[in-house]
């Protein structure tokens, strides 16, 4: 994890809020919806292998108080997700 | 007039670390917005610096106001890796490709910068590979490509660097990528007469895929340079065939003699 937001900060759904970086790709990361940041998952910054191993538990990387509860419906569920990505070969 | 599926842009003379950065940006919203299709920039850089995400400042040899004195400038990247020169004489690849979709896959888009630096490198008899946890390409006498990006909504930007025939002792003022210990080579240093003369006459090997990583193919006879002079076009029919980056390239690059480059379409 390369840049984290700050507990407090306030984001638009859709704006970039952090950046992870793997080997030599730094890639951003998205607010999925729109509030403001109540806690940050700092042992990402140290042990950003974390979002790999355990990406629904101790790999969270922030929480955010939502400004619009009903946004949550556009989100993706997990199943939902996974049927957008490609069988692996 | 067909509009290309891809644009490549050979800029004529080295672009400031700056200038590159604003354009890169200015393309990859762009690209994003979907206004302009994928476009790779070939260029060389003006001396400088840069330190990557991991860069830290304990692997500059050389604090940035004694680079300034030697004239080479210093910046801060967005892109993936750690520190890392640039100077004429080596060929910079900045795709700006669009990767999303169910084949987007950031790893495998690294294997395939990673398997340009190595075609191209083969494309002149030298032989390089990849060397585990150390991303690159490499060969007998040391690092030859550098690799660092960054994904923006899966558009790609920085990319890749390769030593053509740069003065190599502008690597002494790092500690590169942040390996201790390790050498840095050239295809001067490796083929000394036989080394193309002018970075842009070692054009990396063709066109970056997308997706997935795929098994490396044997060398492939390399265009003749004549095919590529054919193949150049007048600037100006680029505002025909690409109106956005035109458009784009006047925005970023406002003196005429900043935005000298050839195109052609991929």
């Amino acid at each position: 994890m390369s840049s984290c937001p700050t507990v407090g900060d306030s984001f638009s759904a859709a704006e970039e809020v952090a950046v992870v970086e793997s080997v030599k790709a730094a890639s951003d990361v998205y607010a999925p919806i729109s509030g403001s940041i109540t806690d940050v998952n700092k042992n990402l910054i140290n042990k950003p292998e974390l979002i790999n191993s355990d990406p629904f538990g101790a790999g969270w990387i922030f929480k955010i108080q939502p400004d619009d509860e009903s946004e949550l419906e556009g989100l993706l569920s997990y199943e939902e997700y996974e049927a957008l990505m490609p069988d692996e070969e | 007039v067909s509009r290309p599926a891809a644009t490549a842009l050979f800029f004529t003379s080295p672009v400031r670390y700056a200038d590159g950065v604003r354009l890169q940006e200015a393309l990859v919203a762009a690209r994003q917005a979907g206004a302009i299709p994928d476009v790779v920039l070939f260029l060389e850089h003006a001396p400088v610096v840069t330190l990557g995400r991991r860069g830290r400042q304990n692997f500059l040899l050389a604090p940035p106001d004694q680079l300034a004195r030697q004239g080479i400038d210093f910046h801060l990247a967005s892109r993936g890796g750690d520190v890392t020169y640039h100077a004429p004489g080596q060929l910079v690849l900045y795709p700006i490709l669009q990767l999303g979709g169910a084949e987007a896959d950031s790893r495998g888009y690294l294997h395939n910068l990673e398997e340009i630096a190595l075609r191209t490198a083969a494309d002149f008899g030298v032989a390089a590979h990849r060397r585990p946890g150390k991303n690159g390409a490499w060969t007998e006498d040391g690092k030859i490509a550098a690799i660092g990006f960054h994904l923006k909504r899966w558009v790609t930007m920085h990319g890749l660097s390769f030593n053509v025939s740069l003065d190599l002792r502008g690597f002494d003022l790092i500690v590169g990528c942040g390996l201790v210990g390790e050498r840095v080579s050239s295809l001067q240093r490796l083929l000394g007469d036989r080394c193309p003369r002018g970075a842009r006459r070692a054009r990396p090997h063709g066109r970056p895929r997308r997706g997935r990583a795929r098994p490396a193919a044997g060398p492939r006879r390399r265009k003749s340079s004549n095919d590529w002079k054919n193949r150049r076009r007048n600037f100006q029919r680029l505002e025909i065939c690409a109106p956005g980056l035109n458009v784009i390239l006047s925005e970023c690059l406002p003196e005429p003699h900043e935005r000298r480059a050839t195109w052609h379409a991929l």
